[in-house]
C-alpha cells in the first residue's frame, strides 16, 4: 500500500505493507542508517525516533501507524548545513559517546524530554532515558550531556544550526 | 603540554553524533544478499542429517552451505591448534553452535529458510558443569580431553608458610557467566572480487584477515579487513566476528554477490564467546600484625565448547590471583575446562575481575579477624616500586598502589565513613536522606585494590606498528592497526601526534583501520591501546618531528636541538618571537627531501619467566587501583543503592581526562552489573534468557555514582608515562560491591552475582535483622 508520512521535515511517499517496521522503511527504502537496531523487541531503545515529537521504538512500530504523522530521526537533529544541536554539542563536551551506537536514541530521546520539560530533574532524565541501554559510558556522563543541553537550551543556546531551541 | 592531559571531546565524535558513522550493518552494495545460521539447539550430538529441501524451496533463498562446502580447514581460534569449525560438520559442541548457513535475498527469508531446515542430531550426554568435565570417566569433549590448560605459580614455600601464619581464612568463590552485552549486535560484510573485501564490526581485524583467508583457501594478502565503526566490544567480537567473516567470505565467493550477516541480539549472546564462569579455592595466612605470608588457590574456569582465550584467561588469572600485595609464599594452579557451553573467551578485565573477588574478599575476611582497619591491612601488604610481585617482578617506577589507597582513605574520610569492618551500622549515617526510615536500611562501606596487567604479557609478543604521515598544509595523518571501539584510543592516539608535531587537535586525523593500509598491530586487547600502541604513534611521530626540526634548522641556519615545534609552529628556543608556521616548514621539507611519513614499531619487552613456577617478569606495566563504596541495604526487599563510589586508579598520566573517566565509569558499572545483576541462566545446557528483558543489563536507572580518582606515577614504558585504564576498574568495581554488601549486610557472600533475592534470602535466615 501507499503510504504518506513526514521524515525530518519532508513529505515522504512510498510502498509498504502495512506490517512492515518503520525502522526498515527508514534504514532500507530512505537510507537513514542512523536509527540503529540492537535488539529488535523493544528492549535496548537503540532505535528511537520521535513520532509526533514523542519517542518510540522504531523495530517495533509498523508503516501503517505513521500515516500522515511525523517522523524525526538522527539525521534531522542536526541542521541542513551540519550545524550540530545544542543536544549534539552537549554530548560530545561532556563525554557522554563511546562507541555511539545508542547515541542517535539517547539523543532522540533527551530532544523529547527537553522539548516536554526544559530543566528537568536528574530523576527525570533518568526516567525520560530507562528504555536507553548504553554499555560503555555507565550512563553518568550522559546524564551531564542531558544537564549540559537543558543549561545551554535554557540560556538560549541554538547550537551552531540556527534552530530555535525548546 | 598542550594537549596530553587536556579534557577533549572524542575526534571521532561528530559522525557519531549526527548518524553518518557507518557501522557495518549500515553498508549496502547493489546484489547484496543476507546470512543467517542455523544452530545446533542441543549442547551435545552428532550431526547425521541436514534437511535443507524445504528451506531451499522457498522463494529468495540462493543456497545453503554446510561444513563440506567450506574450501579452507573449517576452523577457527586464537592459539593453534584451533578447534573451532565454521560450520559443524560432525560433532556438535554447544546448543548455539552453526551448522548450516543460509543465503538469502532479504535477511527476513533468510531467517525464515532456517526455521525450515531439519536437523537430525544423536544426542550425546552433554557435559554441563566442570566437575562433570574433570570426572576421570569423563567423556571427552575434545580429542585431548577437557582440560584446556593448566597451569602453576609457585613462590616460596606455601606449606611452610602456612604452618606458621597465625591466622588463616579460607573459602570458595563463584562467579557466573557474563555477556559482553555491547548495543551493537555482530555484523559483517562481505564484497567480493579480484580481492575480497570484509567491513566487519570488530576487535581484532588482522587476526581475522588470517581466518578468513586459511578459510577460503587464498593468500591473506587477497583479504581486505576493514573495520567498519563498531558499536562496542569489551573483548566479544573477536572469535564471532572471525566465523561470521569467513562465512560471509565464502559465501561471496560462492555466489559472486556482496554478503551480510547480522547477528540478531539473540545470537548475539547465544552464539558468542562469554566472561568465564569461574570456581576459586582460596586460602590466606597472615601474622598477627597483619602481613601476609602465604596463599594457595585453586581456580577453575568453564570455559565452555572451544578454547577461544582460555588458554590466557588461565594465565592471567595465575598472575593475577595473589592480588597488588606482596605475599612472599604464593601456589596457584589455574585450569580452565571445556564444557557442553557456549564457548567463553575475551571479555574486559580477563579473567582479573573473578580472582580479584575472591582475593578481595578474603582480605577483608582477614581484617575481619583480626580487627584490623580494611585500608590498613591493604596499606601493609601493598606491594611498591622495587619490591617483588606474586611473580618476582620488580618494578622501579609506577607503582601507585599506596597512593590510590591514601587518596581513598582520604576521600572516605570526607565522607563520614563509619568503623572500618563494623559490619553493623543500621544507623543511618548523617547524610543518610531518610532519617525517618530508621531500622529498615542496612549501611555498609567496602574496599578493594587491584593490580592489572598492562600488554599481552604472558599472552605473547607485543608490537605495534603506527603510521605518522604530515601533509604539506601541516595536517597530521595516524594509521595504526588497533581498532577503535568507543574507549576513546583514536582521541589518545591524535593528541600524542598533536603533542610531538607541535599541532592543533583539530589538524590531526586518525584513520579507520584498513589492513591494506596499516601495519598489524595485534590485538586490541590487554589495555595495551594507550601504552603500546600510543608508544608507537609516539615514535613515528618523532620521527617526523626530526625532519622538521632539521628543515627548520635549515631555515634557521642553527642546529636542530634549538628550536621546538609547539602552537603550529617551529620556534627557535631562544627567541620566541623567532617562528614559522609548520605548513612552510613541512612544505619546505618535503621539496628538500626530508621524509614526512615514518612507520614506528613499538615493541613491549618479551615476557622472561618460568614456565613451570610462572616466575620472571610478565607485563611491562600494572595498572593498580583501590576503590571505596557506600551502599545502602533494604532489609525488606534486598534493594541496593549505591550511595558513593570512588574509583582511584594509578594510570602512569591522564592522556584525556574526559576519557579516562569514561572508561572508568563504564567499567565500573560493567562490574556492579557482573557483581549484582547479570547472570546467563543455563537448563539443560540452553541459555534461558538471552535477549536483553531477561537478562538484565543495568539501565540509567541502575547506574552508580563513580567518582575517578586519578594518580599519576608515570610509566617509563608508556607515552607520556601513560598507562592503560580500560579494564581494571571491572575487577575493583565487582570486588568492592561485593565487600560493601558483607559490611551492610553481616554475611559474606561468595557467589557472585549477589541479587537482591540473594540478599534478602540471607538476611531471613537469620544471619541479620
Amino acid at each position: 500500500m501507499r503510504i504518506q508520512f513526514t521524515c525530518n521535515g519532508k513529505r515522504v511517499q512510498l510502498d509498504a505493507e502495512p506490517d512492515a517496521r518503520v525502522i526498515d522503511l527508514l534504514r532500507e527504502e530512505l537510507g537513514l542508517t542512523g536509527t540503529k537496531e540492537g535488539c529488535g523487541r523493544g528492549e535496548c531503545g537503540a532505535c528511537t525516533i520521535l513520532l509526533d515529537g514523542k519517542p518510540v521504538n522504531a523495530c517495533l512500530l509498523l508503516a501503517g501507524k505513521i500515516i500522515d504523522r511525523e517522523i524525526q530521526t538522527i539525521e534531522g537533529v542536526a541542521g541542513a548545513d551540519g550545524g550540530l544541536h545544542p543536544i549534539q554539542e552537549a554530548f560530545l563536551d561532556t563525554g557522554a559517546v563511546q562507541c555511539g551506537f545508542c547515541t542517535p536514541g539517547m539523543i532522540l530521546s533527551t530532544k523529547a524530554l527537553l522539548e516536554e520539560n526544559a530543566r528537568p530533574e536528574i530523576a527525570e532524565i533518568e526516567e525520560a532515558l530507562s528504555g536507553n541501554l548504553c554499555r560503555c559510558t555507565g550512563y553518568g556522563k550522559i546524564v551531564d550531556g542531558v544537564q549540559e543541553a537543558s543549561r545551554r537550551m535554557s540560556a538560549g543556546d541554538t547550537g551552531t544550526n540556527g534552530e530555535v531551541a525548546a | 603540554m598542550s594537549t596530553i592531559g587536556k579534557q577533549v571531546r572524542k575526534v571521532d565524535g561528530v559522525e557519531l553524533v549526527t548518524g553518518r558513522a557507518k557501522f557495518a550493518g549500515d553498508y549496502r552494495f547493489p546484489g547484496m544478499v543476507y546470512g543467517s545460521v542455523k544452530r545446533a539447539g542441543v549442547p551435545a550430538g552428532r550431526v547425521s542429517e541436514i534437511d535443507i529441501e524445504k528451506a531451499q524451496q522457498i522463494h529468495g533463498v540462493l543456497r545453503v552451505l554446510t561444513a563440506k562446502d567450506i574450501p579452507g580447514p573449517n576452523l577457527i581460534g586464537v592459539l593453534p591448534p584451533f578447534d573451532q569449525p565454521l560450520l559443524a560438520a560432525d560433532e556438535v559442541r554447544y546448543a548455539g553452535e552453526s551448522v548450516a548457513l543460509v543465503i538469502a535475498e532479504t535477511a527476513e527469508v533468510a531467517r525464515r529458510a532456517v526455521e525450515a531446515i531439519s536437523l537430525t542430531i544423536e544426542p550425546i550426554e552433554p557435559i554441563l558443569t566442570m566437575d562433570g568435565a574433570l570426572a576421570p570417566d569423563a567423556r571427552k569433549i575434545h580429542e585431548n580431553g577437557n582440560i584446556t590448560l593448566s597451569k602453576k605459580l609457585i613462590k616460596g614455600d606455601v606449606e611452610a608458610a602456612f604452618r606458621e601464619a597465625e591466622v588463616i581464612v579460607e573459602g570458595t568463590y563463584e562467579t557466573s557467566f557474563q555477556d559482553h552485552g555491547y548495543l551493537e549486535p555482530e555484523t559483517v560484510c562481505a564484497v567480493p572480487g579480484r580481492r575480497f573485501t570484509l567491513y566487519a564490526s570488530c576487535q581484532s581485524p588482522f587476526h581475522i584477515r588470517g581466518h578468513v583467508a586459511a578459510n577460503l583457501g587464498v593468500p591473506a594478502s587477497s583479504v581486505k579487513v576493514v573495520q567498519a565503526c563498531t558499536g562496542g566490544s569489551f573483548g566479544g567480537k573477536d572469535d564471532v566476528a572471525t566465523e561470521i567473516g569467513s562465512l560471509a567470505c565464502i559465501a561471496a565467493q560462492q555466489l559472486n554477490r556482496p554478503v551480510m550477516i547480522a547477528h540478531e541480539r539473540k545470537e548475539s549472546i547465544l552464539g558468542s564467546n562469554l566472561r568465564h564462569a569461574a570456581r576459586i579455592e582460596i586460602k590466606t595466612g597472615a601474622m598477627k600484625d597483619g602481613t601476609l605470608v602465604a596463599r594457595s588457590v585453586r581456580i577453575l574456569l568453564d570455559g565452555g565448547a572451544y578454547a577461544s582465550e582460555s588458554p590466557f584467561v588461565t594465565m592471567k588469572t595465575l598472575i593475577h590471583a595473589a592480588g597488588p600485595y606482596v605475599i612472599e609464599n604464593v601456589e596457584v594452579q589455574s585450569t580452565s575446562v571445556f564444557t557442553n557451553k557456549t564457548y567463553c573467551g575475551a571479555f574486559r578485565g580477563f579473567g582479573v575481575p573473578q580472582v580479584t573477588f575472591a582475593s578481595e574478599s578474603q582480605i577483608d575476611e582477614l581484617a575481619k579477624k583480626l580487627k584490623m582497619d580494611r585500608l590498613e591491612i591493604r596499606r601493609l601488604n601493598g606491594l611498591k616500586a622495587g619490591v617483588a610481585n606474586a611473580t618476582g617482578q620488580i618494578y622501579e617506577q609506577s607503582v601507585g598502589l599506596l597512593e590510590t589507597i591514601e587518596r581513598i582513605a582520604e576521600r572516605g574520610a570526607a565522607q563520614g565513613t563509619t568503623a572500618p569492618g563494623s559490619g553493623q551500622t543500621t544507623e543511618p549515617r548523617p547524610e543518610s536522606p531518610e532519617p525517618a526510615d530508621r531500622g529498615r536500611y542496612l549501611y555498609g562501606t567496602g574496599y578493594a585494590s587491584v593490580a592489572q596487567g598492562i600488554s599481552n604479557g604472558a599472552e605473547g609478543v607485543d608490537v605495534t606498528g603506527a603510521s605518522v604521515q604530515m601533509s604539506q598544509d601541516g595536517s597530521v595523518l595516524v594509521g595504526i592497526g588497533l581498532t577503535e571501539l568507543g574507549q576513546g584510543s583514536r582521541t589518545v592516539w591524535a593528541q600524542i601526534a598533536s603533542e610531538v608535531l607541535g599541532v592543533a587537535l583539530e589538524t590531526v586525523s586518525v584513520r579507520l583501520v584498513d589492513t591494506d593500509a596499516v601495519h598489524d598491530s595485534g590485538p586490541t586487547v590487554a589495555s595495551r591501546s594507550t601504552t603500546v600502541g600510543g608508544m608507537a604513534v609516539y615514535k613515528a611521530a618523532t620521527e617526523v618531528k626530526q625532519s622538521l626540526l632539521s628543515m627548520a634548522g635549515l631555515m634557521f641556519e642553527t642546529e636542530p636541538e634549538n628550536i621546538e615545534l609547539r602552537d603550529g609552529f617551529a620556534i627557535l628556543k631562544m627567541d620566541d618571537s623567532a617562528r614559522i608556521p609548520i605548513p612552510t616548514v613541512a612544505t619546505a621539507a618535503y621539496w628538500t627531501g626530508f621524509p614526512l611519513m615514518n612507520l614506528a614499531f613499538s615493541k613491549a619487552p618479551d615476557a622472561n619467566f618460568d614456565d613451570a613456577t610462572h616466575q620472571g617478569d610478565i607485563y611491562i606495566a600494572y595498572n593498580y587501583g583501590t576503590h571505596r563504596m557506600d551502599v545502602r541495604v533494604d532489609r525488606m526487599t534486598g534493594e541496593v543503592t549505591v550511595l558513593s563510589h570512588q574509583a582511584a586508579h594509578d594510570v602512569g598520566r591522564v592522556i584525556n581526562p574526559l576519557g579516562l573517566e569514561g572508561q572508568v565509569d563504564g567499567a565500573s558499572l560493567m562490574g556492579f552489573g557482573l557483581a549484582h545483576m547479570e547472570k546467563i541462566r543455563y537448563a539443560d545446557g540452553i541459555i534461558q534468557n538471552p535477549n536483553f528483558a531477561d537478562y538484565a543489563l543495568p539501565s540509567i536507572k541502575d547506574r552508580i555514582p563513580t567518582e575517578t580518582i586519578a594518580v599519576e606515577d608515570p610509566n617509563p614504558t608508556g607515552p607520556f608515562g601513560a598507562k592503560g585504564a580500560g579494564e581494571p576498574p571491572v575487577a575493583a568495581s565487582a570486588a568492592v560491591f561485593a565487600n560493601a554488601i558483607a559490611d551492610a549486610v553481616g554475611v559474606r557472600f561468595t557467589k557472585l552475582p549477589i541479587t537482591r533475592e540473594d540478599i534478602v534470602e540471607a538476611l531471613k535466615g537469620g544471619n541479620r535483622g
